[in-house]
């Protein structure tokens, strides 16, 4: 709350960035656009929100490009923030404008991937987790292992999502290799061979993901830690699991667009997404880790992230995504399809 | 087989067909009364996603913008392919086919791609987004579809009876008023149905190219399918096919454009 | 004077063509050559990448049998939904054309196409409630029969051809109706008092004569198909990969514009040499 005052004070003292519309470019229902959460923000800064949405990242670089001046916050992929500085789309930040900052995790605030040629140009807003969440009413005991994907006995009721670079990234998993520096492709595709005839059907979004859980054709599926504990809050009979091999780290960063008129604005709006007031209302609706470590100590102890974090082996085995380049994505998405295909 | 049992047969086919074509109607509005959020069975009848879409001002701006825009969409898109079509019926020219087959492309092409090259184009050139680009871009994805319909009206009518017309002293546009377009009705009809359709169903056209906040239903529907859209989608659908309905009984009581002679 | 006649009726020609083709130049056809001509580039020249001209997009499409397989089973699927479509389509029309009169066929008329004014993919997730086991079909059809069904369709081609086929039949309905009803009674009541068969009737007359409106329904429905992939992702489970699926993934999953504008580009070329190859067929049959 002090640091809102703040925020706004200092909005005020930049003059003239008092009662604006910023315009922030996200997935939707992604956390900005929480109805609550946009009310506060215009209770306390006076600054109105509108939102628009990407469904792919792709969409969000070449929304950026093709609409210079229509965003002033983005929420940047850690994998994609060196792209989008390096083409000039988003500015390095001004931290002291964000009161929040020194209470953000210093090894997120000091990630590379942020930091493209030394200069933070995404805030860490949060991070998660792609992992395997299972059926509880299947399950009385919980794998430990991403075999399970490959165990013959869920046949035609395993998932993953329809994305060549995850695919690949959890076959790297399976078969010992780092996600980010795979070596051994021909491993991997070996892998991936043997695990579509298991599969029952590709998931898109966490909408297909629900249903198909719901339903019952889903045993053990990928998952996203942040989905998994919305997906808990819903009601659904599923467990989140890293298995003994790891999961892939993701981290989102907010940005401003170089080509943003209310810079001042923007950052007050970045500076409320980390506060731990916002986070902990946020967490109880299901929302993956913050970035904020006060905001991750409010909250409760049986929240599904601070459970998470909670056992530092878990958080050990994580392995975090870096920036792909487009030649190996191609090379992924070949691969996918190629197998797809074959089908 | 007498002619009265074939049509009380044909009858029962084409019930069974309505009854396909409105099953998962029928499977969406029932959903909408189920308290599932996931739509999982068994049944259990809820109110609470009528009751939670009264308040959510976003879906109901969405719909209203969504339909405003197919009804315009819908007149523009009939009366330039109706035209169209008449020249395409009439007049033989060079190139004439090839104007035919150019109204596949849009067909043909994923809009996706057709989208993603409106964007760049009509920012390239100044239109920029807003809702005249979008309907710049419904309209033209609509038009093939009212060309091959009307044309599919047209190629049946017989010219004698606009040549007779003519005889009579009748100018071009009173043939055209007073025995084309009547004869084509049914054709000009189906062709705007197929338009509201194309229109009210565009997801990535109106995604590409509206102004952020000014949403339409199917985009909603395609943004928040990531993090899941609830049966309120459900409900809003529902009553727009319901309306619909009403509207269309009504219109085929007062009104005759099926062709009757 | 024939040559002004001419003239005259070109103008004519011109004045009603142009407003519906110039609205397609503006909105389709020119950005449509922009992405044509991004097909022969090795990038998107957006500001700070490098770019040449190259035909290496085109030549993806033969190095590997990935796209050509997938192409083909398109096709297919295409030509089975279109064949399922006419085949049921058809019959429904001549029975709303021929055998329902008076104002109940106006009703009938708006209903066939009232689904429609749904959204596309809110049917596609009541289809899979319909399909998969334990749903709606499985629980309706083991409430009626006696034994025992195990009935699961989803995740199947058998689940995505009808969801395609629900979606694009009341293309060919309407369009068949609108030749049907064209055809006079009285036509059809002479070649019967003449004594003619109700076969003969059927494939001499009445199949000739509506063959405009099938050829234009069919046409409706095969070219968008081919290039679907919304019905195939979400209804054929492991199978559903397509053409149209690769197409996206190269705007979605990756920023390879030039690939995914010459696949597309193939996908056009393919369908029209089809189109053009059937129209004599089809004009043979249409007269």
């Amino acid at each position: 709350m002090k640091s809102l005052l703040l925020t706004t004070a200092l909005a005020l003292t930049a003059g003239g960035a008092f009662a604006e519309e910023i315009r922030v470019l996200n997935w939707q229902g992604y956390g900005t656009d929480l109805d609550w959460a946009v009310a506060d923000f215009t209770e306390k800064t006076g600054n109105t929100v509108v939102h628009e949405y990407f469904t792919s990242e792709q969409e969000m670089l070449t929304k950026l490009r093709t609409n210079p001046g229509a965003y002033d916050v983005v929420l940047i992929n850690s994998a994609y923030t060196k792209q989008a500085k390096d083409e000039g789309l988003i500015d390095a930040i001004d931290t002291a404008k964000i009161a929040n900052f020194a209470d953000l995790d210093p090894a997120l605030t000091g990630n590379e991937d942020l930091n493209p040629g030394g200069q933070l140009s995404g805030v860490p807003w949060t991070w998660g987790l792609t992992s395997i969440a299972v059926n509880t009413a299947d399950f009385a005991e919980m794998p430990t292992s991403l075999s399970v994907l490959w165990d013959p006995a869920w046949k035609g009721r395993v998932s993953i999502r329809d994305d060549g670079l995850e695919a690949v990234q959890f076959a790297a998993m399976a078969t010992g290799q780092n996600i980010n520096e795979i070596t051994d492709m021909a491993a991997v595709e070996a892998k991936l061979k043997e695990l579509l005839p298991q599969i029952t059907t590709f998931w898109s979004s966490e909408n297909d993901w629900n249903q198909f859980m719901s339903a019952g054709d889903f045993a053990v599926a990928t998952y996203w830690s942040g989905s998994a504990a919305r997906s808990l809050s819903k009601g659904l009979p599923i467990a989140f699991v890293v298995p003994e091999e790891g999961a892939i780290g993701w981290l989102d960063g907010l940005s401003i667009p170089t080509s943003s008129t209310k810079k001042d604005a923007a950052a007050a709006f970045i500076d409320w997404m980390v506060d731990p007031e916002f986070y902990v209302k946020w967490d109880a609706e299901g929302a993956p880790v913050s970035s904020n470590t006060k905001a991750l100590a409010a909250l409760p102890e049986t929240s599904f992230n601070r459970q998470l974090v909670a056992d530092p082996a878990t958080v050990a085995r994580v392995q975090f995504m870096r920036p792909v380049s487009d030649a190996d994505r191609e090379t992924y998405l070949k691969l996918w399809q190629d197998m797809k295909a074959a089908q | 087989m007498s002619n009265r049992f074939l049509a009380h047969l044909g009858r029962a086919y084409l019930g069974l067909i309505l009854f396909f074509l409105y099953a998962p109607i029928l499977v969406m509005a029932a959903m909408s009364l189920n308290a599932s959020e996931f739509y999982q069975l068994p049944f259990k009848f809820s109110g609470e996603w009528y009751d939670r879409l009264w308040n959510n001002r976003e879906i109901l701006a969405a719909a209203g913008r969504s339909i405003w825009i197919a009804v315009v969409v819908t007149v523009l898109a009939t009366t330039l392919g109706t035209a169209a079509s008449i020249a395409l019926y009439r007049h033989d020219f060079p190139g004439k086919r090839i104007l035919q087959a150019l109204l596949f492309p849009p067909i043909a092409i994923p809009w996706l791609i057709t989208g993603t090259a409106m964007l760049i184009f009509f920012f390239g050139i100044g239109i920029g987004r807003g809702t005249p680009a979008v309907i710049i871009g419904h309209v033209a994805l609509a038009l093939p579809y009212v060309i091959v319909v009307v044309s599919a009206r047209l190629a049946s009518f017989d010219r004698v009876l606009e040549e007779a017309a003519r005889s009579l002293g009748a100018s071009a546009w009173q043939v055209t008023r007073a025995v084309t377009v009547p004869w084509i009705l049914p054709g000009i009809i189906a062709g705007g149905l197929f338009a509201f359709a194309v229109s009210f169903d565009q997801f990535v056209v109106s995604y590409f190219l509206s102004e952020p906040g000014d949403t339409t239903l199917p985009v909603l529907i395609y943004t928040s399918i990531r993090k899941g859209f609830t049966p309120e989608i459900n409900a809003i659908s529902t009553i727009i096919i319901a309306v619909s309905m009403g509207l269309m009984l009504l219109a085929a009581r007062f009104t005759k454009f099926g062709g009757d002679r | 004077m024939a040559g002004t006649i001419a003239g005259q009726d070109r103008r004519k020609a011109f004045m009603l063509l142009s407003p519906a083709y110039l609205w397609l130049t503006v909105a389709v056809f020119l950005p449509l050559s922009a992405m044509a001509y991004f097909s022969f580039l090795s990038e998107v020249p957006f500001d700070g990448r490098d770019w040449h001209f190259t035909i290496a997009n085109y030549r993806a499409f033969f190095e590997t049998g990935t796209y050509a397989t997938l192409l083909w089973k398109s096709l297919k699927l295409g030509l089975v939904v279109t064949a399922v479509s006419v085949v049921i389509g058809f019959p429904c029309a001549y029975v709303l054309a021929k055998v329902v009169k008076g104002r109940a066929r106006e009703a009938l008329f708006l209903l066939v196409i009232l689904p429609f004014w749904s959204n596309s993919l809110v049917r596609i997730f009541s289809w899979a409630i319909v399909l998969r086991g334990n749903g709606v079909l499985d629980r309706a059809v083991n409430a009626v029969l006696p034994w025992d069904v195990k009935l699961n369709l989803m995740f199947s081609p058998t689940a995505i051809v009808i969801g395609l086929v629900h979606s694009y039949l009341p293309y060919v309905i309407l369009t068949s109706y609108l030749a049907l009803q064209a055809i006079d009674d009285s036509l059809i009541e002479a070649a019967r008092s003449l004594g003619a068969k109700r076969r003969t009737i059927l494939w001499r007359l009445i199949l000739p004569l509506a063959a405009p409106g099938i050829i234009a329904g069919a046409v409706l429905i095969f070219v968008p198909v081919v290039g679907s992939f919304m019905e195939p992702r979400l209804l054929g489970g492991r199978l559903g990969t397509y053409y149209g699926t690769v197409i996206e993934d190269q705007f979605v999953a990756v920023f390879n514009w030039p690939l995914g504008a010459a696949l597309s580009f193939i996908l056009l070329a393919v369908v029209l040499a089809i189109l053009a190859a059937a129209s004599p067929v089809l004009k043979r049959a249409a007269t």
